[in-house]
């Protein structure tokens, strides 16, 4: 059974404006959460990618619909009970939002506090969670003494202090430059590995995603527009927006603009051939279009390793007599796709 | 300055005055001052309480006593004053109005230096399960502590101005001692000795209140 599941959850605020129409955030969104996923969720801003997530762990009562975590009906739990339900989900912040005023250490004892752990138990668990995010020689520093990536470890250290489940992270890299950015996602990917913790991360960029979900969800509008494992969705988009997401971090085929540049530095006909996963290997097309005396170069495109499975777009200029090119065409056409651009 | 000299023990008998009614009335007026602070910014709408009824009574209440001049205050509460402690005159009605009179101000500057606060983290203590009482006392007000510091003593710097008044209804303390032996009499030495304890009671006061703020901010 899922971990998280939500059935038809719409979230909606009232208009600013009296009378006007409520906004609707969240827009009848079911979505299966298993354990042990890292649950991608991607949008534009405003897609209600937040929104979603601060109603699974309740900091917003939905408007319709039903959310169970662990397989307990969040939705309609009253406020005392959903407090116990935060202490098994942890939380990450883009802004981390640490107590300023307490030290790292203290700032990692807190939500032990609150579930009322003894001193002792604390003082154990909060030298464990020094030691797996690297920041025991910062355990009586401030926040304001830390760098982001450093908050951002203390943030999490904070986060898996109660053992939670379940770890939602909103946009937890954004204010981190790349470097820091993936220092932070092989640390989440860790947790994932190491103790088990199902991760739901948010975020607007689809390198996040590439790094570390094996599910993602693209949201648009409110509205989950397309849903399913990492490597499908990269390697074969079926809506246009996530389509668009998709071709931030992968090379695909050409556009018509990208055509024209190419049409004018190499002669010869332009071909996208796709390979995906468990398809024909690249050595294969490789030595069909030698055997066929043809002579090839690679002008766009590349291979992309999603959770360890290849796909990826190679476009070719392709020089030779046009009956060879097509006889050559079909044979490859039978191992890979192929798209003639021009 | 003679004259100063003869009256050196009014001096220093209204310099403790002054400092008795400033103490007493921070005490008394800050820890109502708090309370009302407190509920304000708890009870406001999306706060940790919100209370929409609450908020508006206790809003209310504090904008009608606040712009009321505090001369004419103290002779308004002058009757209650009597009722409850006993007497309508002196340093002890003065701090009783004084302490009215600056819990709803107080309210005000605590209300503001709580809302400084980030909600994020806030948010981030909601996310960990705990209550609102809790997160009142173990993250907002911690986190605010520092500002609350410097709003007090933005206070205990203007109490020291309002204590003045006192004379008007029979206290004592700096203010007084300055009208009746220095300005009635035609002394400035006198009065001008009474400014300068003034403005070196209220260096001093800044002066602790910032270093204490900079301690807590760690800044
Ligand atoms: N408390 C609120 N009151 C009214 N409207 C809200 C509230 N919170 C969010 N919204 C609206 O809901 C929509 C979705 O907001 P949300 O913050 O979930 O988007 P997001 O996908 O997280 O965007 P971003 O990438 O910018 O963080 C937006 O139109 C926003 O204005
Ligand atoms: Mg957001």
């Amino acid at each position: 059974m899922a971990l998280v599941s939500l059935t038809d959850v719409t979230k909606s605020y009232p208009s600013p404006e009296k009378g006007g129409a409520p906004i609707v955030a969240v827009d009848s969104v079911s979505l299966e959460i298993e354990a042990g996923d890292v649950f991608g969720i991607i949008g534009y801003s405003g897609a209600g990618k937040s929104t979603l997530v601060r109603l699974i762990n309740a900091l917003e009562p939905t408007t319709s619909g039903t959310i169970e975590v662990g397989g307990r009906t969040i939705t309609s739990m009253p406020e005392r009970e959903l407090r116990g339900i935060r202490l098994e989900i942890g939380m990450i912040f883009q802004q981390f939002n640490l107590f300023n005023s307490k030290t790292v250490r203290a700032n990692i004892a807190y939500p032990l506090q609150v579930a009322g752990a003894s001193k002792a138990e604390i003082a154990t668990r909060v030298d464990e969670l020094l030691d797996f995010v690297g920041l025991a020689d910062k355990a009586r520093a401030f926040p304001d003494q830390l760098s982001g990536g450093q908050k951002q470890r203390v943030g999490i250290a904070r986060a898996l202090a109660t053992s939670p489940r379940l770890l939602l992270a909103d946009e937890a890299t954004s204010a981190l430059d790349p470097e820091t950015t993936q220092e932070v996602l092989q640390l989440l990917k860790r947790v994932n590995r190491e103790f088990g913790v199902t991760i739901v991360i948010i975020t607007h960029e689809m390198e996040v995603i590439q790094s570390i979900a094996t599910k993602v969800a693209v949201m648009d509008g409110g509205r989950v527009i397309e849903s399913g494992d990492v490597f499908d969705v990269f390697s074969s988009p079926q809506n246009p927006s996530s389509a668009r997401f998709v071709s931030t971090v992968v090379k695909g085929v050409p556009s018509p603009a990208e055509v024209a540049v190419l049409r004018e530095r190499h002669d010869g006909r332009i071909v996208t051939i796709s390979f995906r996963d468990g398809g024909a290997s690249q050595s294969a097309v490789f030595l069909d279009l030698a055997n066929a005396g043809l002579e090839f170069e690679l002008v766009y495109g590349g291979i992309n390793d999603i959770q360890g499975r290849a796909f990826g777009h190679l476009t070719l200029a392709i020089r030779g007599a046009d009956a060879a090119v097509d006889a050559a065409l079909a044979q490859v056409g039978a191992r890979a796709e192929v798209t003639e651009v021009a | 300055m003679d004259r100063l000299f003869e009256l050196a023990p009014e001096f220093w008998v209204a310099a403790a005055e002054t400092l008795y009614m400033v103490a007493l009335t921070l005490l008394i007026g800050g820890f109502f001052g708090l309370l009302l602070g407190i509920v304000l910014y708890t009870t406001r709408p999306g706060s940790l309480l919100s209370n929409k009824p609450v908020f508006t009574i206790v809003n209310v209440v504090i904008n009608f006593f606040r712009p009321i001049p505090f001369i004419i205050f103290i002779a308004a509460v002058q009757p209650f004053a009597r009722y409850v402690i006993g007497t309508g005159i002196g340093n002890d009605a003065l701090i009783f109005a004084l302490s009215i009179a600056s819990s709803f101000a107080i309210s005000r500057i605590v209300e503001q230096n709580l809302l400084t606060v980030s909600p994020g983290v806030i948010e981030a203590a909601r996310s960990m399960g705990a209550g609102p009482i809790r997160i009142l006392r173990t993250v907002v007000l911690p986190e605010a502590l520092g500002p609350l510091v410097l709003g007090y003593t933005f206070v205990l710097v203007a109490l020291v101005d309002m204590t003045a008044v006192a004379g008007a209804i029979g206290g004592g303390g700096l203010g007084a001692f300055a009208l009746t032996y220095g300005y009635r009499q035609f002394e400035p030495a006198i009065t001008w000795a009474a400014v300068i304890l003034i403005v070196v009671f209220v260096q001093l006061a800044q002066f602790f209140g910032n270093w204490l703020a900079r301690k807590i901010m760690r800044r």
